[in-house]
C-alpha cells in the first residue's frame, strides 16, 4: 500500500490546500473542529476533534432562500450557493460512519436535500483510522464501528506509527487524491498495528427489540432525573440532525433559513395545543429511542457511533453506555 | 469517612419517611466522574458517595420537587448552600419542604481525562473551587464532618480588572471570539441555580427574544441578557463555566457584573442571607447616579 | 409630579420648519440612529413640550414610548443595537417623580450596571446613555439629543453587536 510519513503531512496538506478549500481537524482556545487549512494552525490528529464534522455538509445556521416584496409583486431566490470543491481531511471512523447516518437523512427515501446533497457531492473525504482509544469515552467498537477502516469515505489512512499507509476507497479518491498527489506517496508493507483495548464498552445486541416494548417503562423517568436538558450531547453528537426552520424579516425582505434544534428542549416540540412532550422524561426517552430504535427501524442502522463526545461533556455524566445496559437489564414485566 | 456518615443519614430519614426522595452522588462512567443521585429508597443508600469530584451543583434538582407532597433532603456543599438560600429568596421552593444536609467540602478535583485511576491527591483543584470563598455550608439542617478552614481566595476579580484595562476594540475582539465558539446548547442556564424562571424568555421563541441563527449577535445577545438576568443573583458557584462544553470564560462575566453591583451598590454576596434583597430588586435614595 | 419652574420654557421662539432649520444635514451625510426610550409619564411629555415650542434638535432619534423607564428591558438595549442603533438613550421621571412611585429607582440601578455591562464587552458606554427629563424639561431634551448626536457622531456608525442583515 502506499504511504506517507507523517512528518511529511504538512507539505501534502500544503500541496492540497493550493488547490482546494481544505478543512483539517484544528484544535486551539479549549475546544477542537474542522476548519479551513492555514498554515501554523495546531492541527490536531490525535483522536476525534471535540465538535463534530456534521457542520461541513449541515451547518449550524444555513440560509434557504431569500424573499423580497415590492408592492404587490414578490420575489424569491434560493440562497443555495454553488458548492465549492472542498477536501475533509482526517475525519475518524466514527465520525465517517456519522456521515453514513446523515445520507440516510438527506439523500434517500424519497427526498433529496440539496443543500446537504451539493455540499456533499463537492467534498472529498479523507478519513484517519485509530488503533485504539483517542479518549477513555471512545466506545465506537461496540457500536459496530471498526475503529482502524471507515466506510462511506474516499480515502482511507492506516495509522502505521510513523507512517500512514494510503488507500483509495472510491474512484473519486484515487483520481483526487492518490493520482494527483501521486509523488508525496512511498511504498510500505508495514502491517496496520493491533487494535487496543476499548476501557469502556457495552452490548448493543438486540437493544432495538428490546426498546420496542419500553415505551412505557419507568426506566425513562429514572434515567431522565439528572439531565439538565441542555443541547450539549445533541450539538457536540455527530448524528444528531434536528432542525428547525425559521426566518429573518426586515421591512420589505427577509431570509428564511434553518438551524441546528435540539430534541432536549422544552420548546422543540411545543404546538399550538400544548407539547407531547411535556417533561425530560419524555425528551430523554425520545432522544434514546430516535437513536437505538427509530433510526434502525427506518435504515437499519443505529443512529450513535461511540465516539463518546455526549459522555465526555455531559454536565452531569449522563451516560449513554449506561443508559443502554440498564435497558438491556431492564425487567419488562 | 463523609460517605459512611452521609449513607447513615439518608438511610434514617429514608426509613423513618421523614423525605420522599435523597439527592446525592454516585460514582458515574469513570473513576473521574461523580453524578447526581436520587434515591427514594433506604436499600439504595449504599450508591450514595462523596469524593473529589462531586462537583455538581445539586440545589437546581429542587425545582423538580418542589411540587413533591413529601419532603427532599438534598446534600449541600458550600456552593449548593447559596443556592438553596437564592431558591428560597426568589420562593421556587419553600423551607420546610426540603432538608439540607450540609457537607464542608475541600473544593474538587480537576481529572486528566485517562481511564487509568491516578493519584488524586496530586490533582488540581476546579477553577470554580479555587475561587471559592464559602466551602462551609452557609445554610443546613444537619452537618456531616467538621468544617474546614476558610480559604484564602485567590484575587477573584483580578480576571475582570485585567480585561477592564485593555481598549474597546480589544475587548470586543476577545468577547466576539469567545461568542463565536458558543454553541448555544444552555447548559450554562440550565445549570444555574439563579435560573430559575419558570419559562426562560429564550425559549419563547415565538415572542422573538432570541432568534435562533446562531452567529455573533445572537450569542453576544444570549450571553449579556443571561448576565442581566442573574446580575445580583450569581452566587459564583462556577458551575455555567464548568459545564460550558466550548470552555467560555463564563464567570468573567458574571464576576464583572459582581464586581460593578458591589462597588456602585455596596457590597453584596448573593445567597448569603436569606433576608438581603438583591441588589437589583431593591434601591436607595442616594444610590449613584453617574450619566443620569 | 412636581414641576421644576426653573426648567420651563422661556417663552418659545417660532422659528421656521425644521427642514430648512438643520441646514447642515444634508443627505449624503451620516445621520447617527438613536433609539430612545421614553417613559410615558415624563420624557414624552418632555419630548412632546420640545416640540410644541418648537425647539430645534436632531432627527436623529426615535421615540418609543414605555409606560416607565423601569420598563425597558435590557434586552431592548441589546436589540436595539443589534438591528442598526448607532446610540440608545433611556429617559424617564426625575428619582421622586415617577407615576408608579419606585419605578426609576430600579432604572437607574439597572442601566448603571448595563452601561458598565456595554463597555466591558467592548461597546463605548457614550452609546448608551440614560437621562432624567420631566415633562416640563422640553429644553433639556432638546439639549440631551442635542448633544447625545453630537457625540455619537464623532463616534461614528456603530459595527458592535450589529446583526448583518
Amino acid at each position: 500500500m502506499k504511504a506517507i510519513a507523517k512528518a511529511k503531512l504538512n507539505t501534502l496538506l500544503d500541496a492540497i490546500a493550493k488547490e482546494s478549500n481544505l478543512l483539517v481537524p484544528v484544535s486551539g482556545d479549549g475546544t477542537s473542529k474542522f476548519a479551513p487549512y492555514t498554515q501554523g494552525a495546531q492541527l490536531s490528529f490525535d483522536g476525534r476533534t471535540l465538535l463534530p464534522p456534521k457542520d461541513v455538509f449541515f451547518p449550524q445556521t444555513e440560509k434557504m432562500y431569500k424573499f423580497k416584496t415590492n408592492g404587490m409583486n414578490a420575489s424569491v431566490e434560493t440562497a443555495l450557493e454553488a458548492p465549492r470543491l472542498q477536501v475533509l481531511f482526517g475525519i475518524r471512523p466514527c465520525d465517517a460512519k456519522s456521515i453514513h447516518c446523515l445520507d440516510h437523512v438527506f439523500l434517500t427515501k424519497g427526498y433529496v436535500d440539496e443543500f446537504y446533497k451539493a455540499k456533499k457531492d463537492a467534498t472529498l473525504i479523507v478519513s484517519i483510522g485509530c488503533n485504539g482509544p483517542a479518549q477513555p469515552t471512545c466506545f465506537c467498537k461496540s457500536m459496530g464501528v471498526n475503529p482502524q477502516e471507515a466506510e462511506g469515505v474516499d480515502v482511507h489512512l492506516y495509522d502505521l506509527g510513523t507512517d500512514y499507509g494510503v488507500v483509495a476507497k472510491t474512484e473519486k479518491g484515487e483520481k483526487l487524491f492518490l493520482d494527483k498527489y501521486a509523488s508525496f506517496f512511498t511504498e510500505t508493507t508495514a502491517q496496520v498495528p493491533a487494535l487496543a483495548d476499548f476501557p469502556l464498552e457495552v452490548n448493543v445486541d438486540g437493544i432495538t427489540e428490546k426498546l420496542e416494548k419500553m415505551f412505557d417503562h419507568p426506566l425513562w423517568e429514572e434515567v431522565a432525573k439528572k439531565c439538565l436538558g441542555c443541547g450539549a450531547c445533541t450539538y457536540l453528537c455527530p448524528t444528531c440532525h434536528c432542525f428547525d426552520i425559521s426566518a429573518r424579516v426586515a421591512g420589505d425582505q427577509g431570509f428564511r433559513f434553518r438551524c441546528w434544534d435540539s430534541c432536549m428542549f422544552s420548546e422543540y416540540t411545543r404546538m399550538s395545543a400544548g407539547n407531547p412532550r411535556p417533561s425530560k422524561k419524555e425528551r430523554v426517552r425520545n432522544r434514546m429511542l430516535h437513536k437505538l430504535q427509530y433510526f434502525k427501524e427506518r435504515y437499519g442502522d443505529l443512529l450513535c457511533t461511540g465516539c463518546g463526545r455526549c459522555l465526555s461533556k455531559c454536565p452531569v455524566n449522563m451516560d449513554i453506555t449506561k443508559i443502554i445496559k440498564q435497558v438491556r437489564e431492564a425487567d419488562l414485566a | 469517612m463523609i460517605t459512611e456518615q452521609m449513607r447513615a443519614i439518608a438511610k434514617d430519614l429514608l426509613e423513618k419517611g421523614e423525605v420522599g426522595t435523597v439527592i446525592g452522588w454516585e460514582k458515574g462512567t469513570f473513576w473521574y466522574n461523580s453524578t447526581p443521585l436520587f434515591i427514594s429508597k433506604p436499600e439504595q443508600v449504599d450508591k450514595l458517595v462523596f469524593d473529589e469530584f462531586c462537583a455538581n451543583n445539586l440545589a437546581k434538582y429542587l425545582l423538580d420537587f418542589k411540587l413533591a407532597e413529601t419532603k427532599t433532603a438534598v446534600f449541600v456543599k458550600g456552593c449548593d448552600a447559596r443556592a438553596v438560600n437564592r431558591l428560597l429568596q426568589d420562593n421556587q421552593v419553600s423551607r420546610d419542604k426540603v432538608y439540607l444536609i450540609g457537607i464542608p467540602c475541600p473544593g474538587m478535583k480537576e481529572a486528566p481525562k485517562t481511564a487509568q485511576p491516578q493519584d488524586i491527591a496530586g490533582l488540581p483543584l476546579l477553577t470554580k473551587c479555587k475561587m471559592c470563598a464559602t466551602p462551609n455550608p452557609v445554610l443546613f439542617d444537619v452537618m456531616v464532618g467538621d468544617p474546614v478552614p476558610d480559604k484564602k481566595v485567590a484575587d477573584r476579580f483580578a480576571a475582570v480588572e485585567a480585561l477592564e484595562g485593555k481598549s474597546a476594540d480589544e475587548k470586543y475582539a476577545y468577547w466576539g471570539k469567545m461568542f463565536e465558539k458558543c454553541i448555544r446548547c444552555y447548559a450554562c442556564r440550565n445549570v444555574c441555580p439563579a435560573c430559575n424562571c419558570r419559562e426562560c424568555c429564550f425559549d419563547a421563541n415565538g415572542l422573538n427574544w432570541l432568534g435562533k441563527q446562531n452567529n455573533l449577535p445572537e450569542t453576544q445577545m444570549f450571553s449579556m441578557t443571561r448576565a442581566m438576568h442573574v446580575a445580583g443573583r450569581c452566587i459564583e458557584c462556577g458551575e455555567c463555566e464548568r459545564v460550558c462544553p466550548m470552555g467560555l470564560p463564563i464567570m468573567e462575566i458574571n464576576r464583572k457584573v459582581i464586581k460593578d453591583l458591589n462597588e456602585l451598590f455596596g457590597p453584596y454576596d448573593a445567597g448569603m442571607n436569606l433576608d438581603d434583597r438583591p441588589p437589583l430588586g431593591t434601591y436607595k435614595l442616594d444610590d449613584p447616579e453617574k450619566f443620569m | 409630579m412636581s414641576i421644576n419652574t426653573e426648567a420651563l420654557p422661556k417663552q418659545p421662539e417660532v422659528t421656521a420648519p425644521a427642514a430648512t432649520a438643520i441646514p447642515d444635514v444634508t443627505p449624503k451625510e451620516w445621520i447617527p440612529r438613536i433609539v430612545g426610550f421614553a417613559c410615558n409619564w415624563c420624557t414624552y411629555a418632555g419630548a412632546d413640550l420640545a416640540g410644541l415650542s418648537r425647539l430645534h434638535y436632531p432627527p436623529t432619534v426615535r421615540l418609543i414610548r414605555v409606560p416607565c423607564s423601569g420598563r425597558t428591558n435590557p434586552q431592548f438595549i441589546i436589540r436595539a443595537f443589534q438591528r442598526g442603533a448607532d446610540g440608545v438613550l433611556v429617559a424617564g421621571c426625575h428619582p421622586g417623580d415617577c407615576h408608579y412611585s419606585t419605578g426609576n429607582y430600579f432604572t437607574r440601578r439597572r442601566f448603571l450596571l448595563m452601561q458598565r455591562l456595554l463597555e466591558y464587552m467592548g461597546m463605548d458606554p457614550r452609546r448608551f446613555q440614560a437621562r432624567w427629563i420631566s415633562g416640563s424639561e422640553g429644553p433639556k431634551f432638546q439639549q440631551v439629543v442635542t448633544q447625545m448626536s453630537e457625540d455619537i457622531k464623532a463616534l461614528g456608525p456603530n459595527r458592535k453587536m450589529r446583526d448583518a442583515e
